[in-house]
């Protein structure tokens, strides 16, 4: 294995990541949203779009070019009055959209001009008889809502509010043969989801209950020839599973189990170098969710330049620091 | 407001009215598709050849219908969308939901609504223009989630079985062209459990429900949001039903042979049977271990019969990996030759030796490469020796040392070592200690 240093030099060999166009093409995207069809028809989730686009920011070191006071107030009128927050004004709350909420205004350190009580409250609220999460009132459940709760309670201070031992049980309820989570019994394992397991389980001081080996042998086999990660096998590899695989591998400790010089490569390989922005693999369109998703795994790899993040909250380090250390 | 927004908000009214008159008038629309306007004229020449008469409507239509025709397609039960109107179609579909949701949440909420309140004939025309926007617009933009809800709560104040059977077709024509719209399968989830506490007819959906999801997987590969909705209909299933299952969902796994997703959908049916045959101990006869045992036996075959005659699959081995754990973990160990329960451990542990002796020389027939050049072989002597390297880890400390001593692990590194470089500490980690 390389020592960090020499890491950090070959990093550099392989071509740079182009931080200023990935800032211009995170701030024209927030620009363009009103003049084309498939921009529009994402308007129900422009807040996971914030904070995939303000995080990248963030981890650049680039926050400071958006208006927080403006985007703040928007946050506000997207909370509804049940304490949960919508993908944009007018619609209707959900779990998804309320840590996204709750993450943007921690990367802002706007917690401030939250009702705890009440977006804690909404969350609590959705946590069933055996443990496990509603995303919203109509009740469909899935392991990425018990992540989402036990993440943004963590974050408001308020783990205590819930029946935490049901919702460690019905996340290893999950578990497949293989190690992996799906997202409900018997559901196949995916990259994404277990994340989801994982980080919970991390939150919740529970990751002795992993089996390490079993499921880090799993994540490591999704790395393919090109040096990319897959969700699942048989698939091809995409920049998002960078964040994923990489995360949960780096929360059981073994990350040294992939190649990590050939993930930074492939990374870099997928950045439109000429207007900014990071696709899913080599040569197709870039769009804010891999570019986040990209930048969010170079940070993991300790590439030069991008700030450290935390792989359970996802959250930039320094953020999740004055959250829990109030420093 | 500007001028020229004043006339786009007038043309995209204009659009919706004719979008809804169109989904009104024919509700039997099992098709929908977004076309470039360029689509039109081939459309509409190849139903001019097909149909005669199509030919004299067309040419008898005024200038406005013509225009008409440029915006929509519709025949023999085909939508066609112009891709130059989305924009104004979807403002305006958008704006007149988010209207009629409005009205009716308030004139819900109005203190002392009654449920009589509710039948008025106001309010039932509130419900309508709900569900007739709400439609429109998650045609055109699938996963918005508010549209999907304003119809479950309307759905959840009728509860009539007409209505939920209507609500499964309008899910079922999103998902013929968006068959990974997360909203579309949780709405079905969500009608499907509504009726499962009505109605009786239950299992009746979830064998068509499982009909839909493998229609869709063959258009849509290793569609995990579909192939989850599968899983997910296993909870409600007897156990006629999950052998069924079995039986029907066994050739299209044949078909498609790099499908994961199918795969792991025939291990949680394998897994349920064996969970029913253990529920039932106490009070059955043994007959249903003898058959679940038949069936494990008869799938390992049959999976090795494909790992053969498909080179290099990585989702044959890894369903492998599951059906040869829970072997040795419940039949090596319990039912041995299928008559007796309870058995010597001695001999428990020859009938694990038996079958990880075949598993040895299945591994060994992989591992020859006829010819470098030949990827898919390459691929298949890995998936090999990852496959047994992985078994190994996984049982009894007896066991492993037994089975390590036997596969020359030493050698087997090595080759994993360099076929795999990348991979090399997760190879010395397995290999570790008792060698
Ligand atoms: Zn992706």
């Amino acid at each position: 294995m390389y020592c960090d240093c020499k890491l950090i030099i070959l990093m550099l060999q392989m071509g740079e990541l182009a931080v200023d166009k990935h800032v211009k093409y995170i701030l024209s995207v927030q620009k363009k949203r009103k003049d084309s069809f498939e921009a529009v028809v994402m308007e129900h989730l422009t807040m996971n779009g914030a904070y995939w686009g303000l995080t990248t920011l963030d981890l650049l070191g680039k926050l400071d070019v958006v208006d927080s006071e403006e985007i703040t107030e928007w946050i506000i009128q997207c909370q509804h009055e049940s304490g949960g927050f919508a993908g944009n004004i007018g619609h209707d709350p959900h779990i998804l959209y309320t840590l996204s909420a709750v993450q943007v205004l921690a990367l802002l350190d706007k917690l401030n001009v939250l009702d705890v009580d009440k977006v804690s409250n909404y969350i609590v609220g959705l946590q069933n008889e055996d443990g496990s999460f509603s995303g919203d009132m109509w009740g469909e459940v899935d392991t990425r809502f018990s992540y989402i709760a036990l993440c943004c309670l963590s974050l408001l201070h308020r783990l205590d509010k819930i029946n935490m031992e049901k919702a460690v049980n019905y996340i290893l309820s999950c578990k497949n043969v293989d190690g992996g989570f799906g997202c409900i019994p018997g559901g196949e394992s995916h990259a994404g989801q277990i994340f989801c397991c994982v980080g919970a389980l991390a939150i919740t001081g529970s990751l002795h209950l992993v089996d390490k080996d079993l499921l880090g042998w799993w994540l490591c086999e999704r790395q393919v020839k090109s040096g990319g990660l897959n969700g699942r096998p048989e698939k091809l590899p995409d920049v998002c599973y960078s964040w994923w695989v990489l995360s949960s591998l780096i929360m059981i400790d073994r990350v040294h189990w992939i190649n990590k010089e050939k993930l930074v490569k492939f990374i870099l390989n997928c950045q439109d170098k000429d207007n900014g922005g990071i696709s899913d693999r080599p040569d197709d369109a870039v769009d804010v969710f891999h570019t986040y998703f990209g930048v969010a795994g170079l940070s993991l790899l300790e590439y030069p330049g991008v700030k450290a993040i935390d792989p359970a909250y996802a959250l930039p380090v320094d953020v999740v620091n004055r959250i829990f250390l109030g420093r | 407001m500007s001028k020229g927004d004043l006339i786009s908000k007038g043309n995209g009214f204009d659009l919706l009215d004719q979008f809804e008159h169109i989904l009104d008038s024919d509700p039997l629309i099992d098709e929908v598709g977004f076309i470039h306007p360029s689509q039109f004229v081939i459309l509409n020449k190849e139903a001019e050849s097909s149909k005669q008469q199509s030919k004299d409507e067309i040419w008898s239509s005024d200038n406005s219908l013509d225009h008409e025709d440029s915006n929509f397609w519709n025949r023999d039960h085909k939508l066609g969308i112009s891709a130059h109107v989305l924009l104004p179609l979807y403002k305006a579909a958008k704006d007149a939901f988010m209207d009629s949701i409005r009205q009716y949440k308030i004139v819900e909420n109005l203190p002392g609504a009654s449920e009589d309140e509710m039948d008025s004939p106001r309010s039932s025309a509130m419900e309508s223009e709900v569900m007739k926007h709400s439609k429109a617009l998650l045609l055109l933009s699938c996963d918005f989630g508010t549209a999907w809800n304003s119809r479950k709560l309307i759905l959840s104040k009728k509860r009539h079985m007409s209505l939920f059977s209507d609500e499964l077709l309008f899910s079922g024509l999103v998902l013929s062209y968006s068959p990974k719209s997360e909203q579309a399968w949780c709405h079905r989830r969500w009608v499907i459990k509504m009726i499962a506490g009505q109605y009786s007819a239950v299992q009746e959906i979830v064998g068509k429900e499982s009909d839909l999801v493998e229609k869709i997987a063959e258009r849509s590969k290793m569609n995990y949001r579909a192939w989850n909705h599968r899983c997910w209909l296993v909870f409600y299933m007897t156990r006629e039903q999950v052998l069924l299952e079995l039986n029907k969902s066994r050739k299209w796994a044949g078909l498609h042979v790099a499908d994961n997703s199918c795969f792991h959908y025939r291990a949680q049916l394998m897994l349920t049977i064996l969970d029913l045959s253990w529920h039932k101990q106490e009070d059955e006869t043994s007959d249903h271990d003898v058959e679940v045992y038949q069936i494990w036996k008869e799938e390992l075959l049959w999976n090795e019969d494909l790992i053969k005659r498909y080179v290099g699959r990585e989702a044959l081995w890894l369903y492998r990996r599951f059906l040869s754990l829970y072997w040795t973990r419940h039949f090596a160990t319990n039912v041995g030759d299928a008559t007796h329960q309870s058995r010597h451990t001695s001999c428990v542990a020859d009938d694990v030796n038996i079958f990880l002796d075949n598993e040895l020389r299945l591994v060994n027939s992989c591992s020859t490469i006829p010819d470098n050049k030949f990827e898919d072989f390459h691929a298949q002597s890995i998936h090999a020796a990852t496959y047994i390297l992985w078994l190994t880890k996984q049982l009894p400390k007896s066991q492993e040392i037994e089975l390590k001593k036997k596969l020359n692990a030493g050698s087997l590194l090595t080759m994993m070592n360099e076929a795999c470089p990348e991979r090399s500490p997760l190879w010395s980690n397995c290999l570790h200690g008792s060698i």
